[in-house]
């Protein structure tokens, strides 16, 4: 049978066909056979396709993997990648919706504190590959007057995630990393919720916990609330030694003013 | 430019013709520890446009090492246009490492906004050659760089394709002043793979654009009915006969800056480095050849 011959878009778009929806139908029909069948060589596509975003996967969320096995770990990336693809050719940003598909992917259900290590694994990679940012430079807050100062709302340094989890994720990540079976079987899953500060330092990613009030604290200036009314909102715990700290290890990037400190929803 | 800075810079940013050898993240801390022979390295683009550790060190390493930048996701066969964000990017990252070089394929893999993670043939048509050429030039004017273009291994061909891949390339390399990344590897994998003669499609193509060449191992895969398909997975030694390709190609091309590349079970540098001794001394006796022929 005679096929038209299509148009590069429309190519294109039958080749994703096949590789993302297994639907090869209207690429068959442009593919030389010969010697071979057309869905023989479409498989190295689909397979290479499929095994480059497991990869990608597997070195975002290596705890992951290695809780649920190679086997399983393939499986659920499987499912996940029909649903989600990448949008850029940086698959370093790949995955972001990975623990929240664990979270209602039924064969994981019986591993309640796997949605956890996910989401925590998340914000290590991205601490592990956020820009490189400057510090924001204290002294120009020193310069503000006191009105302005408490309107303050700062930028996060893109490395910084802060994750709260039901299970003591980061007790768990650390044993399952570190392949200490001794530790991990000495954890007791119920022991949470936690409070995590997720960043890039200069050593290395760290992983720290902290108070609720703390966390909470932290969470209000990372989502540019106002300096005061971050401040008011905290009033159990000394919240500003907590954000001299934050400053000095240059956790925000710069800082906006906001237009009427008291009018912030 | 600062005159004075100039012969420095060049020493250090071009790309010598010798053998060097694709840089992968086991190897960053051997290659700062001890300082491997590798005349060059070069790395895949994708993976230095973030921030941390890993362009950390790569430009730890480029203080050392001339440094080429190997891009797989710019997708120049793109029916939809370019993605001017990754453009972008990649603009940053030459302005941050310098390269002395600067490569992407001869392919696509982006399509309705999605990243299919391949080098995805296209149809050998007029089409897209022109779809290539619009954006081999767009990439050219915004990086300010002269691209390489580099043949992909390829699995499948499409009815409606018109022109030899190699007639395609050499075009490309007309029409745009582009040059071109020969992977010899590609070469000898997709003739096999499609009945093609490796030697005709060397000689068909311009050796005044070829800037680069680029050497790795592939599979044999076993087909029903007794048939092979070759994969190109860069995960083993260069095949003898890609070795003799490769000295066809060192023949008629003269020396040529040439990578072995290895991603799949990367072995050890030394490994690596024994591959790029097999280039080198090839490359010496095109040295050789070269000069009994002016002397001549």
């Amino acid at each position: 049978m005679e096929t038209a011959a299509p148009s590069l878009l429309e190519l294109q778009r039958a080749l994703h066909n096949s590789l993302v929806e297994h639907d090869a139908c209207g690429i068959s029909a442009h593919v030389v056979p010969g010697g071979m069948s057309p869905a023989e060589r479409l498989n190295v596509y689909r397979n290479t396709f499929a095994g480059a975003l497991t990869t990608a996967l597997r070195l975002s969320y290596p705890a992951v993997h290695r809780l649920v096995g190679a086997e399983f770990f393939k499986g659920a990336a499987g499912f996940f990648i029909e649903s989600f693809q990448p949008k850029s050719a940086c698959l370093d940003d790949y995955g972001e919706e990975f623990p929240a598909f664990l979270s209602v992917f039924e064969p994981a259900a019986s591993l309640a504190y796997l949605p956890d290590i996910a989401r925590l694994e998340w914000a290590v990679n991205r601490a592990l590959h956020a820009a490189d940012m400057e510090p924001l430079d204290t002294q120009r807050l020193g310069a503000l007057a006191e009105a302005e100062r408490a309107r303050v709302r700062f930028a996060p340094h893109p490395s910084v995630s802060l994750v709260r989890a039901d299970h003591p994720a980061d007790l768990i990540w650390r044993a399952v990393l570190e392949k200490d079976d001794a530790a991990l079987s000495a954890i007791y899953p119920g022991a949470g919720p936690v409070w995590l500060l997720v960043e890039r330092l200069p050593t290395g990613v760290e992983v720290r916990r902290m108070s609720e009030s703390a966390w909470r604290f932290t969470s209000a200036l990372c989502d540019g609330r106002p300096l005061a009314v971050a401040l008011d909102e905290a009033p159990d715990f000394d919240a500003r030694a907590l954000l001299a700290d934050h400053l000095a290890v240059g956790r925000f990037i710069d800082f906006s003013l906001n237009d009427t400190s008291g009018n912030f929803p | 430019m600062d005159s004075h800075a100039a012969p420095l810079r060049k020493a250090r940013d071009s790309i010598p013709a010798k053998a060097g050898v694709g840089l992968r993240f086991r190897h960053h801390q051997v290659v700062l520890e001890s300082h491997p022979a590798s005349a060059w390295f070069e790395v895949h683009t994708e993976n230095y446009l973030g921030g941390g550790s890993a362009p950390a060190y790569l430009d730890a390493i480029r203080r050392d090492y001339p440094v080429s930048l190997h891009s797989t996701g710019l997708s120049l066969g793109s029916a939809e246009g370019l993605d001017l964000a990754h453009l972008e990017r990649v603009r940053r990252a030459l302005e941050r490492f310098e390269p002395g070089l600067v490569s992407e394929h001869l392919s696509w893999c982006i399509v309705g906004g999605i990243y299919l993670a391949d080098l995805l043939p296209l149809p050998m048509t007029e089409e897209a050659l022109e779809v290539v050429c619009r954006h081999v030039d767009q990439a050219q004017s915004h990086l300010k760089r002269r691209l390489l273009i580099e043949n992909p291994s390829t699995y499948l061909q499409f009815r409606h394709s018109t022109i030899p891949e190699w007639e395609f390339l050499a075009a490309t390399a007309k029409r745009t002043g582009c040059g071109i990344l020969c992977d010899v590897n590609n070469i000898y994998v997709s003739a096999c793979n499609h009945g093609w003669d490796a030697s005709a499609y060397l000689a068909a193509l311009p050796p005044e654009a070829i800037s680069e060449i680029h050497l790795a191992g592939h599979t044999v895969r076993q087909i029903d009915g007794g048939r092979t398909l070759r994969i190109d997975d860069h995960g083993s030694r260069v095949a003898p006969e890609v070795w003799t390709l490769y000295a066809d190609a060192l023949a008629r091309f003269g020396p040529v800056p040439t990578l072995i590349e290895w991603d799949t079970d990367v072995p050890p540098m030394a490994v690596l480095l024994e591959e790029a001794d097999h280039a080198a001394a090839l490359i010496e006796e095109a040295e050789i050849g070269n000069g009994r022929a002016l002397a001549a």
